[in-house]
């Protein structure tokens, strides 16, 4: 299958500080894809030369099997980082002109804001000034322009920066929606927990570079530490004893338990069940996080951290 | 280019405008300002009327019954004429001199500042040999007042003239008769008379064009750097290209300014009709007729020139992100507009002379150059032709000049760029233009 969006060996360079150093990944069709990494890693910039707003220095960049095109372009919902509208139309009157320029019709456009209206419940400030709305409702508007003209691809730039736990929950809704209808959707975050639970595929940058790429379960499946999760009537000084064993840790009155490389989990799990009562058990997959932070590791990139 | 997004700007930046009080106020306050003003300036002339006591101090012992009689005589002649109006009613009143003359002036200011007199006129010998007269009142610039005295007093003085050389009364009424010099334009196809009013409209052009070049062209400076502080421009971006969304803002915002001449010009149709505007036009200029070509090369230059000078200043905008910021180089087109101002009387003078040659053919100052020579005089074909040529050309490099620089500046926040950094975003190019599509891979 062709992808969404690909990028081949792109580059960017701002005065002397390489902003995006050979960057290259793809973007299957309908995954909900996540460019993760720390403030300054060239996720906005990657995002902008996909867009071409900004023009890459080198490399190829395809969306939808070629560059963008004014077609493409109206094929796909953006969200900048960089969020605003004119304050002193009428949200209505802005809608149809964002509508208007992906070249949508004014009777279409007028139909699904009347319908994305209902939905986020803006109904009743559609006759007022962006001025006079709350910020909340502001971007509920942004979010609305994004999807005016039906995108088959959705670009957003930090979706959820300054949105509420309500909107958050909203927005996130909309995204699984939007997945569910076979779209694609590309967004950038610096909170990693958030991509955790959206995203089927991700792309980790760290100061210009990629560091890791792929599906998020296979990922989590290769940085995995052999962890186990039990719960097990045993001390501490007898579990640490249990052959296989590297390390354990009591944890909410179980254990984490960390095998030795090249112990195979049911093998150690029957041991166990033999010794001592066993309750429950589970594999600890490894968070996105930990993932990041061997990754970043790996590379030698230590002092980069995924925190705000 | 897709015009149905351009359209989609145009009508966006249009409406806003049009449908903001700011705009109403200044579209209805203008007229009206001006209305008041026609209407004050009217008024005053009608209300110079009432009685004006002067005391006429007359050494010679023969001008002052004259003076009297025919102040009377053209008091009368206007109300035969007239019937309605109340002109001045002058009262002549002879005073022999106490003293020295000297003297009788003084005690004649304090008369004045009394405010038992008017004023006080004289009519001395020493003077009149040097053809000269004094009037003294508290008001000098009662310009019919002080007209009427002017012609009487000449009229009286030539009489006394003719009389004393002993000429019949026949030579003298012929003496009094004045000589009316027309004034005719020389063109291609003949002669036409002027009488002053296509001149008054062709300057009356000349302060629109001035005016939009300023006020709509500064606009401009101002979308731009608004659309950067609300940063809606990413946005917009994103679905239209810069160049597009710059055309849009220019020709919407530039339609915004015809929108409004358009009204103004329905109020003065409206007005004509009601026979306010004759009154306006009333004199000399009589009602002004417009020749055609004069509202061709107006359209003309007015497009030409407010392309280059929104170019101008949207190149000026983009760069930065305040209006502070951008102040000190939006003085550069406010100058040259400005410039093309200060050198029309010159070019009254001499419409054909090099200062009106030169100036037609500088780009910055054609629009309203040109315009200008083609109403006055008829200017040679050949540089109507080239300044319209060059005017063209620089507009087209300077609406290029300024999508460059725009491309660029809008998406720059942050620190006020330098001028080395702006010209590096006129050159600059990325490191390799966009491939053809390339085959997709499976």
């Amino acid at each position: 299958m062709t992808p969404a969006i690909e990028l081949e060996n792109v580059s960017k360079v701002f005065g002397k500080f390489p902003a995006v150093d050979s960057l290259s990944f793809r973007v299957p069709k309908g995954v909900v894809f996540g460019l993760l990494g720390p403030n300054g890693a060239g996720k906005t910039t990657t995002i902008r030369m996909i867009m071409n707003i900004t023009a890459a220095d080198s490399g190829d960049i395809r969306v939808l099997s070629s560059p963008m095109t004014r077609e493409t372009q109206n094929r796909i919902g953006y969200l900048p980082e960089e969020r605003g509208l004119y304050r002193k139309m009428k949200v209505l009157d802005h809608l149809l002109f964002l509508a208007a320029i992906k070249e949508v019709s004014r009777e279409n456009a007028r139909r699904r804001i009347a319908e994305w209206a209902d939905r986020l419940e803006l109904k009743p400030w559609l006759k007022k000034k962006v001025d006079e709305l709350s910020k909340g409702m502001q971007q509920k508007v942004q979010f609305i322009a994004t999807v005016i003209h039906d995108p088959e691809i959705l670009i957003l730039d930090e979706p959820f920066s300054g949105l509420d736990p309500i909107n958050t929950a909203i927005i996130k809704d909309y995204l699984t929606d939007f997945r569910k209808r076979g779209k694609t959707i590309v967004f950038s975050t610096h909170v990693l927990e958030q991509a955790e639970k959206l995203c089927d595929e991700i792309c980790l940058l760290a100061r210009s570079k990629k560091i890791l790429e792929g599906n998020l379960r296979d990922l989590k499946r290769r940085f995995s530490k052999n962890l186990l999760h039990l719960s097990i009537e045993a001390g501490p000084t007898e579990i640490a004893a249990l052959p296989g064993v590297a390390s354990s840790q009591a944890v909410n009155g179980g254990y984490v338990v960390a095998l030795a490389p090249g112990t195979d989990q049911r093998e150690f799990l029957r041991r166990a069940l033999e010794r001592y009562p066993l309750h429950g058990f589970s594999a600890k997959e490894p968070e996105l996080e930990e993932i990041y932070l061997d990754a970043v590791h790996a590379a030698g990139m230590e002092e980069t951290r995924p925190i705000e | 280019m897709s015009w149905t997004k351009i359209f989609a700007v145009i009508r966006r930046e249009y409406l806003e405008r049009v449908r903001t009080k700011a705009f109403w106020i200044a579209t209805i306050l203008v007229p009206a300002f001006f209305l008041i003003y026609m209407a004050v300036q009217f008024i005053a002339i009608k209300k110079t009327s009432g009685e004006r006591k002067i005391a006429v101090v007359d050494t010679t012992g023969q001008l002052a019954p004259a003076l009297a009689a025919e102040l009377a005589a053209r008091e009368a002649a206007l109300r035969q004429k007239n019937p309605g109006s109340r002109g001045i009613h002058w009262v002549v009143e002879p005073r022999p001199i106490t003293g020295d003359l000297e003297q009788t002036k003084e005690a004649l200011r304090k008369e004045v500042l009394s405010e038992k007199i008017y004023g006080y006129l004289i009519l001395d010998p020493g003077l009149l040999k040097k053809d000269r007269a004094e009037y003294y009142s508290i008001s000098v610039s009662e310009f019919v007042a002080i007209k009427q005295m002017d012609e009487a007093i000449n009229l009286t003085v030539l009489r006394r003239k003719i009389e004393d050389r002993g000429l019949p009364p026949s030579v003298g009424r012929e003496l009094e008769k004045r000589v009316d010099l027309e004034t005719w334009k020389v063109t291609n196809k003949g002669v036409t008379q002027e009488k002053g009013a296509g001149i008054l409209a062709a300057l009356v052009f000349m302060v629109i064009m001035y005016s939009t070049f300023i006020m709509y062209g500064f606009q401009n400076l101002r979308g731009v750097i608004e659309e950067k502080t609300n940063r809606i421009v990413e946005l917009v971006i994103a679905s239209v290209r810069p160049i597009e969304l710059m055309l849009g803002k220019i020709i919407g915002i530039g339609l915004v300014g015809l929108t409004q001449y358009l009204f103004w010009s329905l109020v003065a149709a409206n007005l004509s009709m009601l026979g306010i505007a004759g009154i306006m036009a009333a004199g000399e200029a009589g009602a002004p007729l417009i020749p055609l070509s004069m509202i061709g090369y107006f359209i003309l230059f007015f497009l030409l020139g407010y392309f280059l000078y929104a170019s101008i200043y949207t190149a000026l905008g983009a760069p930065f992100n305040t209006d502070q910021e951008a102040q000190q180089l939006s003085m550069i087109p406010t100058m040259l507009i400005v410039g093309g101002m200060a050198v029309y009387p010159a070019v009254m003078n001499n419409p054909n002379g090099p200062i009106a040659v030169g100036a037609s053919l500088f780009p910055f100052t054609a629009p309203l150059i040109m315009y200008l020579r083609t109403a006055v005089a008829e200017p040679p074909g050949w540089q109507i032709g080239l300044s319209i040529v060059i005017l063209i050309l620089s507009t087209t490099a300077m609406a290029w000049f300024a999508g460059r620089i725009y491309r660029v500046g809008i998406l720059m926040y942050g620190k006020k760029p330098t001028i080395p950094e702006i010209m590096r975003w006129v050159r600059y190019r990325p490191g390799k233009v966009l491939q053809p599509a390339a085959p997709p891979r499976s």
